[in-house]
């Protein structure tokens, strides 16, 4: 056929059944760009949603690799003319950038650390054998770490912990699934719940705190994040347990001598070195850096501070650090950023939240109501089937022209990205999670959909009641 | 000759295993096993790395080390390699990171080159077909599979022959059922059925179908071979000249007691991917082994 060989044919084939969500992605962009633009969007904007609606899709079709989505949006946005070259670049790099960079960096050199077993002795001194103290200590610990040192990195620490325990309660997968269960859980959502608390607790926090900045419509600080963010992290954490508990109730419900022999494997560590004990104050610093020097040197600064310390005390290794950062999603991060300013400058963010509210008061009246239902439901779906921090790239521009007050839909949009609970691709400690093998994707759902909706409904109340007394 | 062996799990893998180094046995042919584990997001990847390099502190393993460990005690509990004494279980082994979705097991002594222990992660058409390409490998061996399209995937795009273990029991006596037509790949299926056949003593049934009762000179003279083939090999046989439909005469002379080996369809591939093949149909709608050979 046309001179290929059979061979080469079935190369095509298999290229494009591999590529399919690439091939889409690029039929639909020629349709939505010979199409004439809305009376109420500008060129520039339709062209920006074009190049919106491509990343949505390459990234969920997961069809062609993160940097190379990235490298297509910067080349779309000077093609198209929506910006350029230099205002493109300039775009591209931001103190969002530097945070989220700083702090995968700052995960891997304190995951190298081993304060991990330090951590499971803390846990188990504080909750003793019974399964549901252990849990909520799971619940508890993953959540105020993450809420500073960011989810994945607890993630990573504490994934060991909790294979230990159910490894010495049974090496039989279907006598420990429940338990398993309960304690992986355990610590993805409470990473996730934790998350929220400050904005160092995800990148996603610092996306929208540099969007709030960059345009214009206010500043939160760290603490002032805090203030209105931590409250609901601590409500949150005994509904959590709740949930969890009575989802997948365990047969074990005293882990007495699971718990005797990971006391046994972790005090043969010994007393603290003197570098895990640099990493801890480093860390510290950091943490200060963060409350009282990020409004004049910006967050990501701080964490790369952070690192500059690490390698430069030598608690970690430069090429330890570049095997186990993931440079696409900086990249990505970088691209997705400036497609949001774009969004801003060309109108598209403004036509979008027009639109949104438009069609919604149809079915609803009550505008501020709508605000909060679309800038919640929107990211709580979003962010389980796309990623979190690539949700609030995408929708933080758009939810933060929809009038009202942008700092409250800025919290709510980020707190809601938070409510990853869904699906294994939500979040890294998803994934984190369901790499152990003992996890199945349905599980997620079984407790997912009650935490989402009590998530939803403390936020609802925290924002309503909670809120307007800070303000 | 060289085998590719797929396993997902412990629980339901144990056949495919079985039946696989049976099959490599007659060939005595080098096997290799390969897990493969789901997909990784690519938002999460360097994550999962960091809390897998973590849980190695701790001594534990990451997922699929204990099905690869299970499938090396098995073979070795059957002397399907053997044990060199000195080796207790799976201690000693080292999991290499050869790619980024791909590790390896080194075994102690001389085990690495008795059986190779692959741990891949990722799509598993993806993952076997660039494992077949790297290895060279000429028959991939795997479990059947729920998911819709995925004989056809493997089929259309895994540059080997195809074994699919369907429904396989260990106790069942089974025999051969070799498609034999004028299609080029008839010979070297011949040739592979018999090899099988004579390794587990089969009685082996040659059948030439026709869709009408008015067989062709080129059928004839196919069924003329494998009838001269089958009587110098020494397995006890029989060629049958049925007409019908492919599939469904294939099957009912299957049922669940047959391992089939047909030659793979020579039809363009573009035709293979919209329309099928008659192998692949057979392969779909079989309750047994089915062996297609590229």
């Amino acid at each position: 056929m046309l001179g290929f060989s059979n061979q080469a044919i079935s190369n095509i084939l298999y290229w494009v059944t591999r590529k399919r969500w690439l091939i889409v992605a690029f039929v639909i962009s020629l349709f939505l760009f010979y199409i004439p633009s809305p009376e109420t969007l500008t060129p520039e904007g339709h062209r920006t949603l074009i190049i919106v609606v491509i990343v949505l899709i390459l990234i969920m079709g997961e069809a062609i690799p993160l940097p190379a989505v990235a490298m297509l949006i910067l080349i779309l946005e000077v093609i198209l003319e929506i910006d350029t070259p230099n205002g493109v670049a300039t775009s591209f790099m931001s103190d969002a950038v530097f945070f989220i960079m700083g702090s995968l960096m700052l995960a891997v050199a304190i995951v190298s650390q081993g304060l991990d077993k330090r951590l499971a002795l803390g846990i188990i001194k504080m909750t003793g054998n019974k399964t549901w103290r252990i849990a909520f200590g799971f619940v508890a610990i993953s959540a105020i770490l993450s809420s500073f040192i960011g989810e994945h990195t607890v993630a990573a620490m504490m994934l060991p912990v909790a294979l230990t325990l159910v490894r010495n309660t049974s090496k039989d997968q279907k006598v420990v699934h429940r338990l398993a269960t309960l304690l992986l859980f355990s610590i993805a959502y409470g990473c996730a719940i934790g998350s929220i608390g400050t904005p160092s607790g995800g990148g996603r926090n610092v996306i929208m705190i540099g969007y709030i900045s960059e345009f214009g419509l206010g500043s939160i600080s760290y603490l002032d994040w805090i203030k209105y963010a931590y409250p609901m992290l601590l409500i949150e954490i005994p509904f959590a347990v709740l949930i969890l508990w009575f989802t997948f109730r365990p047969n074990q419900t005293i882990l007495d001598s699971a718990v005797r022999k990971l006391k046994v494997n972790v005090t043969k560590t010994g007393k603290m070195t003197g570098n895990q004990i640099m990493s801890i104050l480093i860390f510290v610093a950091v943490f200060l850096g963060w409350v009282f020097l990020s409004p004049y040197l910006g967050l990501g600064i701080v964490a790369l501070i952070g690192v500059f310390l690490y390698l430069s005390f030598g608690l970690i290794e430069w090429k330890d650090i570049n095997r186990n950062t993931n440079w696409g999603v900086i990249i990505l991060f970088g691209a997705a950023i400036s497609l949001g300013i774009q969004m801003k400058e060309t109108g598209a963010a403004e036509w979008v939240a027009d639109q949104a509210i438009y069609g919604m008061q149809m079915i609803v009246d009550d505008v501020g109501f709508l605000r909060w239902f679309i800038s919640v439901f929107l990211t709580g779906i979003l962010t389980n089937i796309l990623s979190n921090a690539a949700t609030v790239a995408v929708l933080g521009p758009v939810v933060l022209n929809m009038g009202g007050d942008p700092i409250i839909l800025g919290l709510t949009t980020s707190i809601a990205s938070a409510f990853s609970y869904l699906t294994i691709v939500a979040s890294p400690t998803c994934m984190i999670i369901h790499s152990s093998g003992l996890v199945k994707s349905s599980d997620y759902l079984k407790a997912g959909w009650k935490l989402f909706i009590m998530s939803v409904f403390l936020l609802f109340l925290v924002s309503t009641i909670y809120w307007p007394m800070l303000s | 000759m060289k085998f590719l062996i797929a396993i997902g799990s412990k629980e339901y893998s144990e056949p495919t295993l079985e039946l696989g180094m049976r099959v490599a046995k007659a060939f005595n042919a080098g096997v290799t096993i390969v897990y493969v584990g789901e997909k990784i997001s690519a938002f999460s990847t360097s994550e999962v790395q960091l809390a897998q390099e973590n849980l190695e502190n701790w001594e534990l393993d990451r997922q699929g080390v204990d099905v690869l460990e299970w499938a090396y005690e098995y073979l070795i509990n059957h002397d399907y390699i053997t044990s060199s004494g000195d080796i207790e279980g799976f201690t000693g082994e080292k999991l290499v990171q050869i790619d980024d979705d791909r590790c390896e097991v080194y075994l102690e002594g001389n085990h690495t080159q008795e059986v190779g222990l692959i741990l891949r992660n990722g799509d598993i058409i993806q993952q076997l077909r660039d494992e077949v390409k790297r290895g060279e490998f000429d028959v991939t061996i795997i479990g059947a599979s729920k998911k819709r399209r995925m004989i056809h995937d493997l089929i259309q795009y895994i540059d080997s022959s195809i074994f699919v273990v369907k429904n396989y029991q260990r106790e069942k006596h089974y025999k051969m059922l070799l498609a034999v037509n004028d299609a080029p790949n008839t010979k070297k299926a011949v040739k592979y059925g018999v090899r099988v056949a004579q390794s587990f003593d089969l009685y082996t049934t040659a059948v030439t179908i026709s869709s009408t009762a008015d067989f062709r000179e080129d059928y004839k003279k196919a069924s003329a071979w494998a009838d001269k083939f089958l009587r110098r090999s020494g397995v006890e046989y029989e060629t049958r000249l049925e007409h019908g439909k492919f599939t469904e005469t294939m099957n009912a002379i299957a049922t669940d007691n047959h391992i089939i080996v047909m030659g793979s369809s020579t039809k363009s591939p573009l035709v293979k991917f919209f329309k099928g093949s008659k192998p692949l149909k057979v392969c779909e709608e079989c309750n047994c082994p089915a062996l297609i050979v590229k």
